[in-house]
């Protein structure tokens, strides 16, 4: 064996020998360090987001009064129950301000006057609000009605903000039949007098929401029972208890 | 004669230069010793970084079990403004749904001919499915509501849902056949008309001196039936169909 030979050897050797000591000491050393850094950048991302929940949450919390108030407002406009009481005290108050006669108000879909009037539900959807039909009959002059189809619509609008302005039940109007009105015992037209037939519906909120979802006005703990008042919005609306079931 | 070389073996072609007597052992032990040493380094390096993320790891994970379980304690408030966010958005969604009656028979009203009267307005949304224009509020309450969902998920049912047709069936009198005809061409100035038909104008005639069938109108005078048919209501989040509806009233038609 030549020195060169010999020299070769060792040099194989040592290189073996480093080999083995890097895939079985350091190699495995750094793996796992490298494993270590991945787990901590998962683990990072996790506090950030939980943080982000927390910082969404506080926020939370610290509009909830007036997340509150404005659930409370939208329940004048889709209330949890039918609250047909306020519905008539609305609208006998918009037609007595725009100097139109209320004549009648029928539940359920128009051509079921026949019937014996029942105010439940005709038409709910598993998530949706549940849709309760009406029938009004009013008497007044074209302007009159209008101005209260105007009064109508203005219970609940889009503001040019983007927002929700709610004073009231929200209608949608489906049908509007104006006549001219039959003078009492004699059976032609009053000059200038219409009969206003109007079908619209009324939305109530799933039985199983309630107004607030069991919210309280100082908690979001849903309680056993709760009760709020509809009318803290103070818009001169009949203040009606609305009974958030759960 | 055999040839003899001279040079020194140590020294001849092909010998390592200064392998010494160690024959080149002693390069093999100083790289096995700098190996070592490299590789001591690089393990202890390693080492390091394992104990440091160790502790890190262990710092980072119970900090988030901290801000999990504060989370979960303010759950509730995320909960409820998630449901303030579906409700107003369910609510809006409604809103816009509606048509403008109001503003619908304020143009009626603006663009009636002075030669002309309206007797009687039937006017309905019909919903995209098919409800037959003109058809009696009856009919169009009976057909079955379109329910949209809202960008939260909540599902909407309107009972004028988006693609709803609105029809209006009018019934009037006119002072001549030639004003009924100025008359359904000023109806399509109306905001949001897409067509008007006539469906009839009858012209109650006179026999003579005596006076038969005057009609509704009085003699000579035709009395009209016309349908209007408006755009279908637009899809939530669409442009509304009468932004700009005024507050005055003509009174027209009656």
């Amino acid at each position: 064996m030549t020195t060169r030979d010999r020299l070769g050897l060792i040099a194989i050797a040592t290189l073996a020998l480093l080999a083995a000591g890097w895939m079985l000491v350091v190699s495995p050393a750094r793996k796992e360090a490298a494993s270590l850094a991945t787990q901590v950048s998962t683990a990072e991302a996790q506090l950030a987001s939980a943080q982000g929940s927390i910082t969404s949450a506080t926020q939370a919390r610290a509009r909830y009064a007036s997340a509150y108030a404005s659930v409370v407002r939208l329940g004048k406009a889709v209330p949890p129950d039918e609250e047909v009481p306020s519905l008539m005290y609305q609208i006998a108050q918009a037609s007595g301000q725009k100097h139109v006669e209320f004549q009648s108000i029928v539940s359920g879909s128009a051509g079921s006057e026949s019937s014996a009037p029942s105010s439940a539900p005709v038409a709910a959807t598993p998530a949706g609000f549940t849709q309760m039909p009406f029938t009004f009959v009013f008497n007044g002059s074209f302007a009159d009605l209008y101005h209260l189809f105007k009064s109508l619509d203005a219970s609940a609008v889009r503001t040019s903000s983007g927002g929700l302005r709610v004073s009231g039940r929200l209608l949608t109007l489906q049908g509007v039949k104006l006549e001219h009105k039959a003078s009492e015992g004699e059976g032609h037209a009053a000059e200038g007098n219409l009969t206003g037939t109007i079908t619209a519906t009324a939305y109530v909120l799933p039985a199983d929401q309630g107004l607030a979802g069991g919210a309280t006005p100082t908690s979001p703990a849903a309680p056993a029972a709760t009760s709020a008042s509809s009318g803290a919005s103070g818009t001169g609306a009949p203040v009606a208890t609305i009974g958030a079931t759960r | 004669m055999r040839a003899v070389n001279l040079i020194p073996s140590e020294e001849r072609r092909g010998a390592s230069a200064g392998a010494g007597r160690s024959q080149g052992g002693a390069y093999g032990v100083l790289g096995l010793i700098a190996g070592l040493a490299v590789l001591a380094l690089l393990f202890g390096i390693a080492h390091h970084q394992i104990s440091s993320r160790r502790a890190q790891l262990a710092s980072i994970t119970a900090q988030t079990a901290r801000a999990q379980q504060a989370a979960s304690q303010l759950t509730p408030y995320t909960s409820f403004m998630a449901l303030r966010e579906q409700r107003r958005k369910a609510v809006a969604q409604l809103v816009e749904s509606r048509f403008d009656w109001a503003h619908a028979f304020h143009e009626l009203g603006r663009v009636l001919p002075l030669g002309a009267s309206i007797s009687s307005v039937d006017g309905t949304v019909a919903s995209a499915s098919g409800a037959s224009a003109g058809a009696s509020p009856a009919a169009t309450s009976a057909a079955a509501p379109a329910t949209s969902t809202t960008p939260a998920g909540i599902a909407v049912s309107s009972s004028t849902p988006p693609g709803s047709v609105p029809t209006f069936t009018i019934g009037g009198c006119a002072i001549s056949q030639s004003e009924v005809a100025l008359t359904l061409l000023r109806l399509r100035l109306i905001d949001g008309v897409s067509s008007v038909s006539l469906k009839s104008s009858t012209r109650a005639l006179s026999s003579g001196a005596a006076k038969t069938n005057e009609g509704a109108c009085g003699r000579d005078k035709p009395t009209f039936s016309a349908q209007i048919t408006f755009d279908p209501l637009p899809s939530a989040g669409g442009a509304s169909t009468s932004a700009t509806a005024t507050t005055t009233s003509t009174g027209a038609g009656q």
